[in-house]
Formats: structure tokens, C-alpha cells, sequence
């Protein structure tokens, strides 16, 4: 089981309060990703949630009992750190089983896990070597492994990946991935990358200064975002944000329009601009346009190949039933 | 990049260099070769440099004569158990200040060190008298305690300058682990931090092994650590060059010979992490 | 950051260290201090009297006392003086490429590990002495009169002997202090049409400044202690003539066995070291961090 509930949870480092009151649920078998940009209090809260920290006030339960008093060895969470912080004087054999060391399982059953934990990561051929042997990739497998072998109640990442090659990130954001569909247990992990969040989670937690701005589903985020900060975070390219005359015609503060909910031509359409920059993916290419009187640049995206130029006019289109209208407090207007 | 530098010039560095380094070390290089020589050829003139008879009959007699092996042991449990039991005093606390530094771990440590720099002759009074109370001069325990407190502070900083160079995230991962404080100090941090260990250990017992304040005013006969043996020759025997020689070669080689090993942490542990 | 549990943990782990050397300073100290203010001489038993400053205005007054300041000073002046300045130039010469460089280095620094004891009584038979010594072989040799250094100049003497046991320590400091000097910044240096005098005394001089001060300050602090080397080579004499204050005091409290002027001693002691601790704690303190 792992179900962690944070109940009016706060973090104040002396004077300063990185984390005001804060309530969330993680149901077990969840994986919930927090994401914000860096600062946001993401990483704190991982690090009270696993007791790394203790919080200021609030509770922390996790499956009903309070865990607020207990220390990190008790709390039966496993953690993986960004740095892998992998036990460098020993063999990955040893690494892999230190959890159960501490926990004082005999030899056999030790090793029995291991061996599990090392075929299911590939690490087989890898036991006797030590970490300073291995590659980032591998690295990381390891220290997966070490979380994995003692079956925790749930699992914490803290930007496990940020250490990797982007080829590489993609893999083992698979495997991560692979790995939850496995074991279903309960997994909380932190990245500034809003792509890792909405490939991996099935709840979004994003924060902002130590808030949470919106919780909900990858789609539900992408679609129904609560707020401006939401709206811009959420999706890639960002979403557009347009503010003024253009915005009240709508009845709104700001609306928003995602680059590929634009529609594109030469010759007609709503706004009208420049093209500045394009970038070219071969599946889509991405404008940004000058000169609307809307925006400082507008981000359009549009399928295949499109043939327009560095300095051609061009014309927008927004799908009406795809634009989001936000008021002066920056919420959503339903 | 090391730039090429014509050969001429490094033979020339090369003669200036070797001409100063054999200069001074040659009061040592001296003392050695004078132990192997008679009492007449040590103090022949003109003296004699290599083309001696060579002979071991010094050591013989310096051992039979004032049981040298006896202060050597004496030297040894002396340093040696002054540092390992500094050791043990000193690494919970270099494991508090370099992990869990709090607004005052940086006073604590100059607090420390300060200790260090009471002159000794300042408390040399008192601590005469209580040993005297207690029964403790001219023993090894008496001087194992005092050698212990003098070089505390060392032995606490130099441990935290290593502590602090290791990722504070591997402790958190092993108290993740279900590791308690005993197991994350001695399973984890303890091997990790074996080469600065290592080297504080060295200096320590270099330094305790070589202190000379203490050892003098605290020992006798029976307690007495290789310094205050050597003490003992200042007269009349001083005059017996040959057998002063060969003692003071035994007294310094072990220790010369692990200060070669350790000059690099040498700096860094004399200069409390202030140049590496 | 941290938790409770941690904190409560460091403390708990640091507070043998800290009882420890707590009790080392306070409880001498508070004897030294208390002792100073009795009349109290071993050799005569009975009442140890409380005679306030008496002890203090004895020993401060005693014609000894300023002799002993004196060649205190003059012996951590001229130590430092020498062991600085050698110590620059012998780490630059070792800094320089050559043939056998680590041997050389383990030639220079060997004279750090000789016990103060061996290397007092090497020096002032084998070389010192006037009758057998190989300085006055030397003096014979060029035609000249040899000299009894530790009769006719014996603090001289002891600030030379001193230097050469604290000249590898400097030396070794200022070299590896010179080898982090960033090669490129000379470089650039040398790019900018720097000669080798402005390279050494723009980069290299200000480069070496904070070792230089370390070495100051940690010799002076072990300097102000030189005990052994005296006792063994002159016994402070002739007469007071290299008697420093740790050997003043020494004399008056375990051979006079003056316990209250000892004492007296020893908290002047203490108070000269302070100022100058003063100066090292600061020093230390700033490079903390960086």
C-alpha cells in the first residue's frame, strides 16, 4: 500500500516560508509527477514527504498513520536521487542490497532479490562492478534497483534523469514508466520537465512558489489549464497569451491559444503578421510571428512542411472552440 | 600545459636544486653516516665521508645500554593510541559539523581551534600538579590523554574538511535505506572517507610522535617516548657521536619515512584546510 | 537542513569533543589563574596564602622577564623572517622543471620531521660543537678561529637550528601554494607583455599572499611555544641569554618550583599567544568557505 496525504503541510526555512499550507493526496498505485520551474518547492516537498526534512507544521500520513515524527529509515519509502548517490566503495551486488542488509534479511532471500532486480534492469552482468565502472545509464538502473528490492510503499524520484544525454532520457523515461505498469506501487517523482510530466504521470501537481497552482490529469492540464501560469507551463511550444483590446473582445483579461490550435495561410484569416524564425521538424514546423499588434511573437505550429519564408506575410486563424479565456486574476473563465 | 624548456636550462635548475635540497638535509644525511662509524672516526680530523669502516656496533650498543626498544615502544602506544582514540572522539563530531551544519558549527570549530593555541607552558603548572595527584606522570595513560586533547582539534578539522567533500546526498540515501546513524557512519561514511582518514591518522601520529613539551616535562625514566630518551644524551653522552647518531637515526626514521608518504595532506592538515 | 531528529543526533555526536576540550581549557586554566594569586612554592609546605597581584608584579618586574619577552620575540622575528623568505625562494626553485624534482622535495622537507630533541642536539655536537664540531673543522680548514655558537651567540644559535626544522613547512606550503596558481592566467599574462619580474610580483606575489599568511601565523603560534630546543642545547643560558617566556616559566615553576610566580608566568603567556590567536582565528575564519 502507499497512500500519502499531506494535510495543511508547511515549510518554513528561519523567516522565510517555502512551503505555505499545503493539502494533496496520493492515492496508492498513483504516479504523480510535481513539476514547476526551479525554486518552486518541488524538491522540498519531496525530500518532507520522504523525512529528509522536517516540516514546519501540518501532518504527513502515509496509508492513515501519521508520519510526521518519523525519521526517513522508518517511513518505508525508497528514494532516487538525482545524483544517483550510489555507495561508491561497493560492488553494485552490495549497493543493490544494502536496503535488506539494513533490514536484516538472511543472505539467501537477499540474494534472491537481487538477482530478481538485477534481471529485470539488466544488470546481471554488472554485479561485481563498482559504481565508478558504470555508465550515467546504468548508473541510474542501479540505484532503481536498490529502491526496488526492498518494496517500499511507494517510491520518490528527484529528477532522476536531468543527469542523462537526451536519447537516454527518453529510454529510461520508458523504463520508468514500464517499471510503474510492474509493480503498481505508488510513485511521486520531481522534474522540471514539463515533456517527463506529461509522458509519465497519471496526476500533475504543478507548483509555483511553494504552491500548488493545479492538479490534475496530463489532459486535463492540457486542456482546462486553472490559470495563466498553468496555461503557459503546461504544453510545447507554450501556449500564446494575448492580452488586451484583442482579449476583451472576448470578454477576457488574457485569452490563450496553443501554437497548434492556429490555423495558417497566405492569404486570409483573423490576424495577420510576419514570419520571423521557422523551425523545421519535418513532422511539424514551428513559426514565430512578428507584427500581429497582438504579441510580442506568436507561436504557431502547423503539420508537415509549409513553404512560407523568413519575412512572408502570414495569416492566423484561431479554432474558437480551442481558446481559453482567463480574467484579471489570471483564473479561468469557465 | 607543462611548455618545453630547453635542456640546458633544467640542467641548470637541476644542479641549483640538488645543491640546496642536499644542503639541507644534510645535517641528517650526516647523523646517519656518523652512526655507522666508530667513536674515533666520528671525530676525526679532517672528517671522514664515506670511506669508513662500516659498522653496527652503535646500535647494539645504545639498545643494551638504555634499552632503547623500550622508548621506541613507548613512542608507539603513545601517538599511535592518542590518535586512534582522537579518532574515535573526533569523528561523530566531524560527521555532526560537516552533515549537519547549523549556524554555530563555524564558531564550534574556531572555538576548537582555539584550544590549540592555549601555549602549553600556560596550563604546565596545573596539569604537573594533577598529574602528580592522580598518579599519572611518567605513565603512558597520562601522556596518551594530554597527546589525545592537544591534537583533537586537528584530528576534528582535518576530518571535516574530508567529510565535507562527500555528497551529503549518499547519507540521505542510506538513511532512505533504513540505515540508522550507526550504519550510515560506519557502513557508509567510514569507507568513503578511508584515504583522508588515512592521512589525518598519519599527521597525527607524526605530530604526537615528534611533540616535545609534554613528553619532557611529564615523563621520566619509565614512560619516557623517544624524545625525552634522546633528551637523556645531551651530556655527558652527546659526546659519543657515534652512539648519539645511531640513536637519533632510530628515532626519526619511522616517522621520516611516513612524513614522506603523507607531505601532500602535510599542508593541508597543518593549515587547517586553508591551502590545499 | 535538516531535521529534529539529525540535529538532535549532531549533537549528540559532537558533545564528547566539545565536553572534552572544554574541560581541558577551563580547568588548567582555572587552576593557572587561581594558583597565580597564592603564595605557593613546593619546596616550602603549608598554607598557599592568597597574595593578589604579588606574583604577577614579581615576575613581570623581574629583570628575566624582559630579557625572556625579548628573545621571545626575537627568536619568532627572526624564525619567520628567514623560514618566509627561504621558503619563497626554495619554492620557487622547486617549481621549477627539472631532473629528480620529487627527490629534492623529499630532501627539503625531511628536516620537518626530525623530533625537535634529535635535531637541537645534532646540530649543537656535530656541528656547533667548537672542539669536534664540523663548523669548526670548517673554520680551521678556511684559516679561521672556530666559534662556540651556543656560548658566544647562543640565541642565534637557536633561531638557526629553529629555522631549519620550520624552513620545509613554509617551503611546502608556498609551493603547493604556487602549483594552484592558475598556469593560464600567466599565460594570459605573458599575452599581455608581462616580463617575468611583472609576472611574479603582479599574479604570483598576490597569488601567494594568503599562504604567506598562513605560514606566518601558524609558525608564530608554534614559535612562541620553542621549549625543547633550548632545553637541550643552553638550558637557557649562559646566564638568561636564550631564555624565552614557555622557558621562563618552565624554569620558575619545575625548577624553582615556584608554583605562584609559575603560574603568574604562564597566564602572561597565555595572554601574548591570545593576541596573536586573535590575529590566525580571523585569517582562518575568512578562508572557511572558500
Amino acid at each position: 500500500m502507499g497512500r500519502i496525504t499531506l494535510d495543511k503541510v508547511t515549510k518554513s526555512f528561519g523567516e522565510v516560508q517555502v512551503i505555505p499550507p499545503l493539502d494533496l493526496t496520493i492515492d496508492d498505485g498513483e504516479f504523480v509527477v510535481f513539476v514547476g520551474p526551479s525554486g518552486c518547492g518541488k524538491s522540498t516537498l519531496l525530500r518532507l514527504i520522504a523525512g529528509l526534512e522536517d516540516i514546519t507544521s501540518g501532518q504527513i500520513r502515509i496509508d492513515r498513520e501519521d508520519a510526521t515524527h518519523v525519521p526517513p529509515a522508518k517511513r518505508g519509502l525508497a528514494m532516487v536521487f538525482q545524483s544517483y548517490a550510489l555507495y561508491p566503495h561497493m560492488s553494485v551486488r552490495k549497493n543493490i542490497a544494502f536496503p535488506l542488509k539494513m533490514a536484516k534479511m538472511d543472505a539467501a532471500e537477499r540474494d534472491k532479490r537481487v538477482d530478481y532486480a538485477a534481471s529485470v534492469l539488466n544488470l546481471t552482468d554488472y554485479l561485481d562492478r563498482r559504481p565508478g565502472q558504470l555508465s550515467g545509464g546504468q548508473r541510474q538502473r542501479v540505484a532503481i534497483g536498490r529502491a526496488i528490492v526492498r518494496e517500499p510503499a511507494a517510491f520518490l524520484f528527484d529528477e532522476p534523469l536531468s543527469n542523462l544525454d537526451a536519447a537516454l532520457r527518453v529510454n529510461m523515461r520508458l523504463e520508468i514508466s514500464e517499471l510503474h505498469n510492474t509493480l503498481k506501487t505508488t510513485m511521486v517523482y520531481v522534474t522540471h520537465d514539463q515533456v517527463e510530466a506529461m509522458t509519465m504521470a497519471d496526476k500533475i501537481v504543478v507548483l509555483h512558489a511553494g504552491r500548488i497552482e493545479q492538479v490534475g490529469s496530463p489532459l486535463e492540464l492540457y486542456h482546462t489549464p486553472r490559470n495563466t501560469f498553468v496555461a503557459g507551463f503546461i504544453g510545447s511550444p507554450k501556449m500564446n497569451l494575448i492580452e488586451g483590446p484583442e482579449a476583451a473582445k472576448h470578454a477576457a483579461h488574457t485569452i490563450g491559444i496553443r501554437p497548434e490550435h492556429l490555423d495558417t495561410s497566405a492569404e486570409a484569416g483573423t490576424w495577420e503578421g510576419r514570419v520571423g524564425v521557422s523551425e523545421h521538424l519535418g513532422s511539424d514546423t514551428f513559426f514565430h510571428v512578428h507584427d500581429t499588434g497582438l504579441a510580442e511573437t506568436l507561436t504557431v505550429r502547423a503539420s508537415g512542411e509549409v513553404a512560407l519564408r523568413h519575412g512572408d506575410r502570414i495569416f492566423l486563424t484561431p479554432q474558437m472552440d480551442k481558446l481559453h479565456r482567463f480574467d484579471a486574476e489570471g483564473l479561468r473563465i469557465a | 600545459m607543462a611548455r618545453k624548456v630547453s635542456t640546458r636550462r633544467k640542467a641548470v635548475n637541476t644542479g641549483i636544486a640538488w645543491t640546496v635540497g642536499l644542503l639541507i638535509f644534510f645535517p641528517i644525511l650526516w647523523t646517519v653516516l656518523t652512526s655507522f662509524k666508530t667513536e674515533a672516526q666520528a671525530i676525526a680530523d679532517p672528517p671522514i665521508w664515506f670511506n669508513f669502516h662500516w659498522t653496527l656496533e652503535n646500535y647494539v650498543t645504545v639498545q643494551e645500554r638504555s634499552n632503547y626498544f623500550r622508548h621506541f615502544w613507548n613512542s608507539v602506544v603513545i601517538s599511535v593510541g592518542s590518535t586512534l582514540i582522537g579518532l574515535a572522539i573526533a569523528v561523530p563530531a566531524a560527521w555532526a559539523m560537516a552533515f549537519v551544519p547549523g549556524k554555530r558549527t563555524k564558531d564550534l570549530l574556531m572555538w576548537m581551534l582555539s584550544t590549540k593555541m592555549l601555549p602549553p607552558v600556560g596550563v604546565l603548572v596545573p596539569i604537573y600538579l594533577l598529574f602528580q595527584r592522580f598518579g599519572l606522570l611518567d605513565t603512558q595513560v597520562g601522556l596518551i590523554i594530554v597527546l589525545t586533547l592537544i591534537n583533537l582539534p586537528i584530528i576534528v578539522w582535518m576530518l571535516y574538511t574530508y567529510f565535507r567533500e562527500i555528497p551529503v546526498d549518499i547519507l540521505e540515501a542510506a538513511r532512505m535505506d533504513g540505515a540508522g546513524l550507526k550504519d550510515e557512519v560506519i557502513s557508509v561514511l567510514l569507507p568513503m572517507a578511508v584515504p583522508g582518514m588515512a592521512s589525518t591518522v598519519l599527521l597525527n601520529i607524526i605530530l604526537a610522535w615528534n611533540e616535545a613539551f609534554w613528553t619532557l616535562n611529564l615523563t621520566a625514566a619509565k614512560a619516557a617516548p623517544l624524545t625525552a630518551f634522546i633528551a637523556s644524551y645531551s651530556s655527558p653522552e652527546g659526546l659519543f657521536y657515534a652512539k648519539l647518531s645511531a640513536a637519533s637515526t632510530m628515532a626519526i626514521a619511522p616517522i621520516l619515512i611516513m612524513g614522506w608518504f603523507s607531505q601532500k595532506q602535510l599542508v593541508r592538515g597543518l593549515t587547517f584546510g586553508a591551502v590545499k | 537542513m535538516a531535521t529534529q531528529h539529525s540535529r538532535a543526533a549532531a549533537r549528540f555526536m559532537i558533545s564528547p569533543s566539545v565536553l572534552l576540550l572544554l574541560g581541558w581549557m577551563l580547568i588548567p586554566l582555572g587552576m593557572t589563574i587561581y594558583f597565580s594569586l597564592l603564595r605557593y612554592n613546593l619546596l616550602m609546605p603549608g598554607e598557599h596564602p592568597f597574595v593578589g597581584w604579588e606574583n604577577y608584579s614579581y615576575f613581570l618586574s623581574d629583570p628575566a622577564f624582559k630579557i625572556a619577552l625579548v628573545n621571545t620575540l626575537l627568536l619568532v622575528g627572526g624564525v619567520l623572517i628567514i623560514t618566509v623568505i627561504g621558503g619563497v625562494l626554495l619554492g620557487l626553485l622547486l617549481d621549477q622543471v627539472m631532473w629528480g624534482q620529487g627527490i629534492v622535495r623529499i630532501l627539503v622537507i625531511a628536516p620537518f620531521f626530525v623530533m625537535p630533541t634529535v635535531s637541537a642536539l645534532v646540530w649543537k655536537n656535530m656541528f656547533m660543537n667548537p672542539v669536534n664540531g664540523l663548523f669548526a673543522y670548517l673554520a680551521k680548514f678556511l684559516g679561521l678561529q672556530p666559534i662556540d655558537f651556543l656560548a658566544q651567540a647562543p640565541l642565534m644559535s637557536i633561531i638557526g637550528i629553529v629555522s631549519w626544522q620550520w624552513l620545509p613547512f613554509a617551503t611546502l606550503i608556498l609551493l603547493t601554494a604556487m602549483q594552484s596558481l592558475d598556469q593560464e592566467q600567466l599565460e594570459a599574462a605573458e599575452m599581455d607583455g608581462a616580463g617575468p619580474f611583472s609576472r611574479f610580483f603582479y599574479i604570483v606575489v598576490p597569488h601567494l599572499s594568503r599562504a604567506v599568511t598562513v605560514v606566518i601565523l601558524i609558525q608564530t603560534i608554534f614559535l612562541l611555544s620553542v621549549f625543547a630546543e633550548i632545553l637541550v642545547t643552553t638550558n637557557g643560558g649562559p646566564g638568561n641569554a636564550s631564555t624565552n617566556l614557555t622557558y621562563l616559566v618552565y624554569a620558575e615553576s619545575l625548577l624553582r618550583f615556584d608554583v605562584g610566580t609559575g603560574s603568574a608566568g604562564g597566564v602572561v603567556a597565555i595572554v601574548l599567544a591570545n593576541i596573536v590567536a586573535i590575529f590566525l582565528m580571523r585569517m582562518i575564519g575568512k578562508n572557511l568557505d572558500a
